[in-house]
């Protein structure tokens, strides 16, 4: 998606070198939209909208989908394979021995315990139902309404209990990094940053492998609010 | 799913007759001769104005919290059936007969005095606010009145004016929980 065109924010003075793209526009569109999406469905549910929150964990789960798959198919530091590193790497890491663009080997647990948080979140609501019965998630046909309302209880205590605390634990994350000098927020808007020129640069994928991995998120997503058929069946809230 | 709601109808049956008695026990009388065509009058639908004892007020919210917990899940058990393409009739009909049952009770769970300075609730004081009091019982009539819509839906074979009349009674309830109900009442 991003090219490498030579353009930057940083004018192209001696000594300073050009912003290199770092981030897609995928992968930059799928952070601010669940961070939007997470924000809207804490509301609407607070708020008496049951049925947006509904919708909004939907589009959270065609998020979920989509950033999997481009975790196998994306540019280069949008691969789980660029930066999914085991405890030696984090190791390095820390010592200062790591060079390179995209998710450093620390924020990496980061990315895989939020992504994994949430994904634990969209599946306990879609088995829920609402207190009263009035609404359900698009597969709590495939579960007891005793198990319904379990997941309901576990789905409320993982958003207090897990998903807050790793909001609070990334957000403070890069405050700690711009006070020591290393700005995160920018280049997750723009898709670029100042690099060392000597650093491998992002290898970005195609356009239209980014439809078809959104087109499958979207099919998938579409079976699930049908109840899954055939082995459920669910009517929207009207 | 099928064999789940066999074990489900007789223990919704269950829960009534343990509800029923103890309920009506403490209705006042005005509550308890209250039928349909009462419901429809707005000022007979609820005792907001009756004052109760300590006791008896103890006794209300508890059978308040039971009865309104017997009415979720009867809706929750209804709500999979309307989702399921076949629904199970008979277990549509129990339901719908409970709820509109203690429907009819709801007019003696809220007299003055049983609201949270009394004990843990999920009624919240707005209830016995005087400039709520009309709507509180506009609110309550119209639960009254769809739940009796919807059970009498439910003689009949269709299954599309069931799941209508059930959209109805549950925006009915939601319209009251929204305003008049905590969050955390558990």
């Amino acid at each position: 998606m991003s090219r490498q065109i030579s353009h930057g924010d940083a004018p192209l003075s001696a000594g300073r070198a050009a912003a290199q793209p770092v981030w897609d526009l995928p992968v930059r569109l799928v952070h601010w939209t669940l961070a939007g999406l997470i924000a809207f469905s804490w509301w609407s549910v607070h708020n008496h909208h049951t049925d947006w929150h509904i919708w909004s964990g939907c589009a959270i789960l065609t998020l979920l989908i989509f950033r999997l798959l481009w975790g196998f198919l994306g540019s280069s530091t949008a691969r789980f394979s660029s930066f999914v590193r085991g405890p030696a790497g984090v190791r390095d890491y820390l010592r200062g021995r790591w060079n390179g663009i995209g998710h450093t080997p620390l924020g990496a647990l980061s990315v895989i315990a939020l992504f994994g948080a949430v994904a634990v979140q969209v599946g306990l609501g879609l088995v829920s139902e609402d207190e009263d019965g009035l609404f359900t998630g698009p597969l709590s046909g495939l579960v007891s309404i005793d198990a319904s309302d379990t997941a309901r209880g576990i789905h409320e205590f993982w958003f207090e209990n897990v998903i807050v605390p790793l909001i609070v634990l990334h957000v403070a994350a890069i405050i700690f990094y711009r006070l020591r000098g290393k700005h995160l927020t920018k280049p997750m808007i723009t898709g670029r940053a100042i690099v060392d020129p000597a650093t491998k640069p992002m290898r970005p994928a195609k356009w239209w492998v980014a439809l078809i991995c959104l087109a499958v998120s979207i099919g998938v997503v579409r079976w699930v609010v049908a109840g899954a058929p055939p082995f459920g069946h669910w009517t929207p809230p009207s | 799913m099928r064999t789940r709601n066999f074990v489900l109808v007789p223990l919704i049956g269950l829960l009534g007759a343990c509800g029923g008695p103890q309920t009506s026990q403490v209705n006042n009388p005005q509550a308890n001769t209250s039928n349909e065509s009462r419901a429809e009058d707005q000022a007979a639908a609820s005792n907001l104005e009756a004052r109760v004892s300590v006791g008896d007020a103890a006794k209300i919210m508890h059978a308040r919290h039971e009865g309104m917990e017997t009415i979720g899940k009867d809706f929750k058990a209804l709500h999979r059936e309307f989702d399921s393409p076949t629904p199970n009739l008979a277990l549509v009909r129990t339901a719908a007969g409970q709820i509109a049952g203690l429907s009819r009770q709801a007019s003696g769970w809220f007299p003055e005095g049983t609201g949270p300075e009394a004990g843990k609730t999920g009624a919240k004081p707005e209830i016995w606010k005087p400039e709520n009091k009309a709507d509180f019982a506009a609110k309550l009539a119209a639960f009254q009145r769809t739940a009796a819509a919807f059970n009498a839906t439910t003689t009949r074979g269709d299954v599309g004016a069931m799941k209508t009349r059930y959209a109805d009674l549950g925006g009915a309830c939601k319209a009251c929980h929204d305003k008049y109900r905590t969050e955390m009442h558990h």
